[in-house]
C-alpha cells in the first residue's frame, strides 16, 4: 500500500505547486546565505552548491509533474477545440453515447445473471456437478435425481461438502387464486458448505433433511426479503408456520439480506429440506424415484485442490453411483446408455439464473449486434477526425516544425479523442442504467419474473473504461498517425489545403466507409431476419384458436382428495363452467397446449413395422375432455370427439393428429385401428376413434410432431391437476371474475392459476420480440451511421476536387458527368462493401440459428432486402454531395484554387 | 585529498546523519556529512535537495518549518520510522558489498 501513500504525497504537492516551488527557493538560498558567511564569499558558495536551476530542475522531477502538466494542457487544447468545433463534438459524443451505453446495459445483465460471483464464502471454490456422456455434449444436464444426488452425498470424497437444491413455486394461499412464492428444496448442508449463517434462528442441519422430516418435523428457512414483506421483520417469526401447497411448515430461521439462493436473478422466499418433499407429494414422491430429474448439485473443493482433482474422484465413483441409480424400467438401449455417464465439473461461483439459461444466445446476438454498432460509430468518428486532421494540417506542421516532437503532437491528439471517448462512456453509462433496467423489464414476464440488481459494479465500470479506451485509441490512432506522418517541410510547401488525403482515388478514409457498408448491411440482414422470425410466430397458425380462451389451473392437495373422486370432482367443475354466462364452450386436459410440457412415449401401432430411427414412433400425449376440441377450436377430421360414453369401464379411446395417422397407417383409415402405449408392466391398447388437425404441443416453434389423445374420463389414476380451457365472448376480466367463485364453492381448497392463452403465448414470444426490436432499432441506428458517414467523405472529396471539376466543367463537362465523377467512388464503394457484407452476413449466419424461426439464415429475400435499403440510402446520402458538384458555377472553384 | 561520495549512497548518508542529529536543515545536513567524515567525503552541496525532495516523496523523511539560531526560516527534516527500516536495509547491503570487496582485495 506504500505506493497509494506515495501517489498521495504526488497529488498533494502536486496542487500546491507554488508554495512548493517558493519552499525549495527559499531552502537554497538560506544553504547559499549560510555558507557565504561561512567562506566570506558568495561566489565560493555558488561553486560548492552547484547549478541551482538545474537542481530545482532535477527536484522537480522526482515528483513527475510533467506528465499531469502535459496532460491539462492537452485537455484544455482539446476543450478548446471542441468548443470551436461545437457540432462535431456533440455528433462524436452521441453515437458514442448510444454505442458505449448500450454495449454497457447488455454487459451489466451479462455480468449480473452469468459473471458476478454469488455472495458466499469463498465462491470461486464452488463447482457444479453436471452429468452426462463424455462423448455427447447434447446429453448434458445440469439435474439429477435424488437417488443420484444421495449417493454423490454418501460416498464422494472430492469435496470438502456437497449441496443439492432445486427451485420451485409453492403456493402461500389456502385456496382459491394462489400466491406463489420462490421455493427452494434444499439439502441439509446447504447453508453450512455455502457459507450462509442464520440472521434469526438457525439454518438447516442434516436432521431436518431426512426422508419424511427430522426431529423438529417440517421446517423452513426464509429469506430476509420475505421476512421482511410477510412478517414486517417481526422478531417473533420463529416458531411460525406457514402454509406451502396447503402444508403447514415451522419457520425456523431467516438468511442474511445479502444472500438471495443461488438462482440470481429470481430470490428465494422459502427454502425447505428435500427431504420433506414425500408431505408435498403425497401421491409419488420423487424421493426414491430414478427417473425423475429436478435436482442440482454443487460441491466445495477442499483447500488447496484443484478442480481437475476432484473431477478425478468423480470420475472413479461415477460406475458405481450408476450401478446402484440405474432406471431399472427404461429400455435396454438407454439403461446401456445410463451406465455411461459421468460427472463433469463446472465453475459454480455465479450460480445459475433463469435469464442465463432462456436467454443466452439472444444475449450474445445482440452484444454482438451493439458492438458492431459501436465499431461503425468509431468508423464514422475516425474519418470526421481524418477529414479535419486535413484542415489542421497547417497547425500540426508547424507545431512540428518548431520542435514538438511527432510523439507529443499524437499524444495530444489521442488525448482529444480519449477525451470524446470518456464523455461518451460517462453519458453511455448513465444511458445503460437506463437501458439495462429497461431490457431486465422486457425480459420479464408474469411466468417468470426477473429480479436481479443490474446497478454497474466495478466489473461494468471497468468493462465500460476498457471499452472507452478501446474506442478512444480505435477511433483516434490512425487520424493522429496520418495528420503527424507527413514532414513540416513538405505539408507547409504544399498549398493551403493540405496533403493527408492527397489524391488518391481509394483513401484511408474511403475504406473505412466499405467497412461500414458492409457491416451495416450485415446488422440490416440480421434485423431483417429476426423482424421475418417474428413475423413467422404471429402469422403461425398454431393448428387452435388461441384467443378468447382462459387458462385455469386447478390443483387440490392430494391428500385432500381421494383418487377415485378425482374425476366426478374435475367434471362437476367442468359443467358449471360450462353453464357460465359468455362462456361458449369449456374443456379441460392434463397439459396446457403450448406449455413446454411433454408426456411422450413410444407407441405399438397396429400393423406398423417399426423404423429403425430414435423417435420413430415416439408420440406425444394428452389427457384432454369431451369438447377440447370445439373448444380449442381444433377441426376435427375423422371420426368422433370423446363422449361421456368413453368410461373406465369402455374400451379405451384415442383421438390422433392428422401427422401420427399418415406416419402409422398412411392411405389407410385411421379409425378403429389399435395403438399400444408402452408402459412398464403391461401395455396399454387404445382403438382410434377420431382424426384431429396437427396443433402445435408443446412449443410454438417445434417441428411437426405425432400427437395422440386420450379420454380424461378413461384415467386408472387421476391427479389432483387439471387444466380448464374456457372459450368465452366478451371481456376476460368478467368471465375470470365469474370463474374463480363456481371452483371455490365447490372445494375451497383448490388452488388456481388464471390467464389467458394468448397472454400464455405472448409470453413465450418475449425472446423473439425482444431480438426483433433491438436488431431493428440498432440495424436501423448502424443504417443512419452508414448514410452519415459515406456523406461526410463523399461531401469532402467532392469539395476537394472543386478545382478539378471547376476544370473540367470549364473545358465542357455536362452536368451528369460531374455527377458521375462523384458516384463513381461511391459505386465502387458499395460494390466493395455489399459484396464484403454478404460475405460476412453468411458466415454469420450460423451463430443465430438458434434464434430464428421459418427462415433459414441465407434466406436470400432477406439479404436482398438488406442490400436494396442500404444502397438507395447511400446513393441518396451520396447524390446530394455529388448534385452541389456538379451545379457550382466553374468561375467560383477556379477563382479560389 | 577529497573524494566524490559512491554513487546511490547519498541517501543513506543523510539518513545516518538525521538518525544522529535528530531533526536538520538542508545546510546543517552537509556541514555534518563533511565534518564527520573530516572533509573527506564531498557532497555537490546542491544535490542534496533533490535527494530530500525523492526522500520526502518516498515517506523517508519528512519535513517541517522551523527557526535557525540566527533567526531564520528553514526546512527540518526529521527520519519516519519507514526511512530507519530504509536505512537499516541500505546499511546491510552496502555492508556486504564492502565486506565482499574487501575480502577480494585482502586475499592477493
Amino acid at each position: 500500500m506504500e505506493w497509494l501513500n506515495e501517489l498521495g504525497r504526488r497529488l498533494r504537492q502536486l496542487f500546491r505547486r507554488k508554495q512548493w516551488e517558493d519552499d525549495l527557493a527559499e531552502e537554497m538560498r538560506l544553504h547559499l546565505d549560510l555558507r557565504a558567511a561561512d567562506k566570506g564569499s558568495e561566489a565560493l558558495a555558488k561553486r560548492k552548491f552547484g547549478n541551482a536551476a538545474l537542481l530545482r530542475e532535477e527536484s522537480r522531477s522526482v515528483w513527475g509533474w510533467a506528465f499531469w502538466d502535459n496532460l491539462a494542457q492537452d485537455v484544455r487544447y482539446a476543450l478548446r477545440t471542441f468548443a470551436a468545433n461545437k457540432g462535431f463534438a456533440a455528433a462524436a459524443v452521441l453515437s458514442l453515447t448510444l454505442g458505449i451505453g448500450a454495449n454497457t446495459a447488455i454487459f451489466s445483465i451479462v455480468n449480473a445473471v452469468m459473471l458476478r460471483a454469488l455472495p458466499v464464502e469463498d465462491p470461486h471454490r464452488l463447482v457444479a456437478l453436471h452429468v452426462g456422456i463424455a462423448s455427447d455434449d447434447r446429453r448434458r444436464g445440469a439435474v439429477v435425481t435424488n437417488p443420484i444426488w444421495e449417493a454423490v452425498r454418501d460416498s464422494q470424497q472430492a469435496f470438502s461438502g456437497v449441496l443439492a437444491y432445486s427451485d420451485d413455486h409453492f403456493d402461500l394461499a389456502n385456496g382459491g387464486e394462489s400466491h406463489f412464492s420462490n421455493g427452494l428444496w434444499v439439502s441439509g448442508d446447504f447453508f453450512r458448505v455455502l457459507g450462509v449463517p442464520a440472521l434469526r434462528g438457525r439454518v438447516f442441519t442434516t436432521d431436518d433433511d431426512r426422508h419424511g422430516g427430522g426431529r423438529s418435523g417440517p421446517v423452513a428457512v426464509v429469506s430476509y426479503a420475505f421476512w421482511q414483506a410477510n412478517f414486517a421483520g417481526d422478531p417473533n417469526v420463529l416458531g411460525r408456520t406457514i402454509s406451502l401447497n396447503r402444508h403447514n411448515f415451522e419457520i425456523v430461521g431467516v438468511t442474511p439480506s445479502w444472500f438471495r439462493g443461488l438462482i440470481v436473478d429470481q430470490p428465494f422466499d422459502v427454502a425447505i429440506p428435500i427431504g420433506c418433499e414425500p408431505l408435498l407429494h403425497t401421491d409419488m414422491s420423487a424421493l426414491g424415484h430414478r427417473s425423475w430429474w429436478w435436482l442440482r448439485m454443487i460441491g466445495r473443493l477442499k483447500p488447496g485442490e484443484t478442480p481437475e482433482q476432484a473431477q478425478a474422484q468423480m470420475d472413479s465413483i461415477a460406475p458405481e453411483i450408476n450401478h446402484a441409480t440405474l432406471p431399472t424400467d427404461w429400455p435396454s438401449q438407454l439403461r446401456a446408455r445410463y451406465l455411461k455417464r459421468s460427472f463433469w465439473l463446472q465453475s459454480g461461483a455465479a450460480g445459475t439464473s433463469i435469464t442465463g439459461s432462456t436467454y443466452k444466445t439472444a444475449l450474445f446476438t445482440l452484444m454482438s449486434v451493439v458492438g458492431l454498432v459501436l465499431l461503425i460509430a468509431c468508423v464514422n468518428i475516425a474519418n470526421l477526425l481524418l477529414a479535419r486532421a486535413t484542415s489542421r494540417q497547417r497547425e500540426i506542421s508547424i507545431r512540428l516544425a518548431i520542435g514538438a516532437s511527432r510523439s507529443r503532437v499524437i499524444r495530444q491528439l489521442l488525448t482529444e479523442s480519449l477525451l470524446l471517448a470518456f464523455a461518451g462512456a460517462v453519458c453511455g453509462l448513465l444511458f445503460s442504467v437506463w437501458g439495462a433496467r429497461l431490457l431486465v423489464h422486457l425480459l420479464s414476464t408474469r411466468a417468470k419474473q426477473i429480479d436481479v440488481s443490474v446497478s454497474p459494479d466495478l466489473q461494468v465500470l471497468a468493462f465500460t473504461a476498457a471499452i472507452a479506451v478501446f474506442t478512444g485509441l480505435l477511433f483516434g490512432l490512425a487520424p493522429a498517425l496520418r495528420a503527424t506522418g507527413i514532414g513540416p517541410n513538405h505539408a507547409l510547401k504544399e498549398n493551403a489545403r493540405g496533403t493527408v488525403q492527397g489524391g488518391a482515388r481509394f483513401t484511408l478514409g474511403k475504406a473505412l466507409v466499405t467497412g461500414q457498408v458492409a457491416l451495416s448491411l450485415m446488422l440490416l440482414t440480421a434485423a431483417g431476419l429476426f423482424l421475418g422470425t417474428m413475423r413467422n410466430f404471429l402469422r403461425l397458425d398454431p393448428g387452435f384458436n388461441p384467443h378468447n380462451v382462459l387458462l385455469v389451473k386447478t390443483v387440490v392437495p392430494a391428500d385432500r382428495i381421494q383418487q377415485q373422486l378425482r374425476t366426478p370432482f374435475f367434471s362437476k367443475i367442468l359443467s358449471d363452467l360450462r353453464a357460465l354466462p359468455n362462456v361458449r364452450s369449456a374443456a379441460s386436459s392434463m397439459m396446457a397446449p403450448v406449455a413446454h410440457g411433454f408426456w411422450n412415449q413410444d407407441a405399438r401401432p397396429e400393423g406398423y413395422q417399426r423404423q429403425p430411427d430414435q423417435d420413430d414412433v415416439l408420440v406425444n400425449l394428452n389427457r384432454v375432455s369431451p369438447g377440447y376440441f370445439r373448444t380449442m377450436e381444433t377441426s376435427m377430421l375423422m371420426g368422433r370427439d370423446f363422449s361421456d360414453r368413453d368410461t373406465l369401464a369402455s374400451p379405451k379411446a384415442m383421438i390422433v393428429g392428422e401427422e401420427t395417422a399418415r406416419h402409422f397407417w398412411a392411405n389407410q383409415n385411421p379409425i378403429g385401428k389399435t395403438i399400444a402405449l408402452e408402459a412398464p408392466g403391461s401395455d396399454v391398447t387404445y382403438q382410434v376413434v377420431g382424426v384431429v388437425r396437427n396443433a402445435k404441443y408443446s412449443d410454438l416453434d417445434e417441428p411437426l410432431i405425432k400427437t395422440g389423445f386420450v379420454a380424461s374420463m378413461q384415467d386408472p389414476n387421476p391427479s389432483p391437476e387439471k387444466y380448464f380451457e374456457i372459450r368465452f365472448d366478451g371481456p376476460a376480466e368478467a368471465v375470470i371474475a365469474a370463474v374463480r367463485p363456481v371452483i371455490g364453492a365447490i372445494n375451497r381448497d383448490a388452488a388456481l392459476e388464471i390467464r389467458t392463452l394468448d397472454e400464455r403465448i405472448s409470453d413465450s414470444l418475449v425472446q423473439p420480440r425482444l431480438v426483433a426490436l433491438l436488431s431493428s432499432f440498432f440495424g436501423f441506428l448502424a443504417l443512419l451511421l452508414a448514410t452519415i458517414g459515406l456523406y461526410g467523405v463523399i461531401s469532402y472529396a467532392a469539395a476537394r476536387r472543386r478545382g478539378e471539376i471547376g476544370i473540367r466543367m470549364a473545358l465542357g463537362a455536362a452536368e451528369g458527368a460531374v455527377t458521375w465523377l462523384i458516384l463513381r467512388d461511391v459505386a465502387l464503394i458499395l460494390t466493395i462493401g455489399t459484396a464484403l457484407g454478404v460475405g460476412v452476413s453468411l458466415a454469420a449466419g450460423r451463430f443465430i440459428k438458434s434464434l430464428l424461426f421459418g427462415l433459414e439464415a441465407t434466406n436470400p429475400a432477406t439479404l436482398t432486402l438488406a442490400a436494396v435499403v442500404l444502397c438507395a440510402s447511400a446513393i441518396f446520402a451520396a447524390y446530394l454531395p455529388a448534385r452541389r458538384a456538379a451545379k457550382m458555377d466553374p468561375m467560383t472553384a477556379l477563382r479560389e484554387e | 585529498m577529497r573524494d566524490e561520495i559512491p554513487p546511490g549512497t547519498l541517501y543513506m548518508l543523510i539518513l545516518k546523519t538525521l538518525m544522529r542529529g535528530g531533526e536538520m536543515h538542508g545546510y546543517e545536513i552537509a556541514n555534518s556529512i563533511q565534518q564527520i567524515s573530516e572533509d573527506i567525503l564531498q557532497v555537490e552541496e546542491g544535490s542534496l535537495y533533490p535527494a530530500l525532495q525523492r526522500m520526502l516523496l518516498k515517506g523517508w523523511v519528512t519535513a517541517e518549518w522551523g527557526v535557525t539560531a540566527g533567526n531564520r526560516r528553514a526546512r527540518y527534516y526529521r527520519p519516519t520510522p519507514l526511512g530507519r527500516k530504509q536505512l537499516q536495509a541500505e546499511l546491510a547491503q552496502f555492508q556486504r558489498v564492502n565486506g565482499a570487496i574487501q575480502r577480494i582485495l585482502r586475499t592477493t
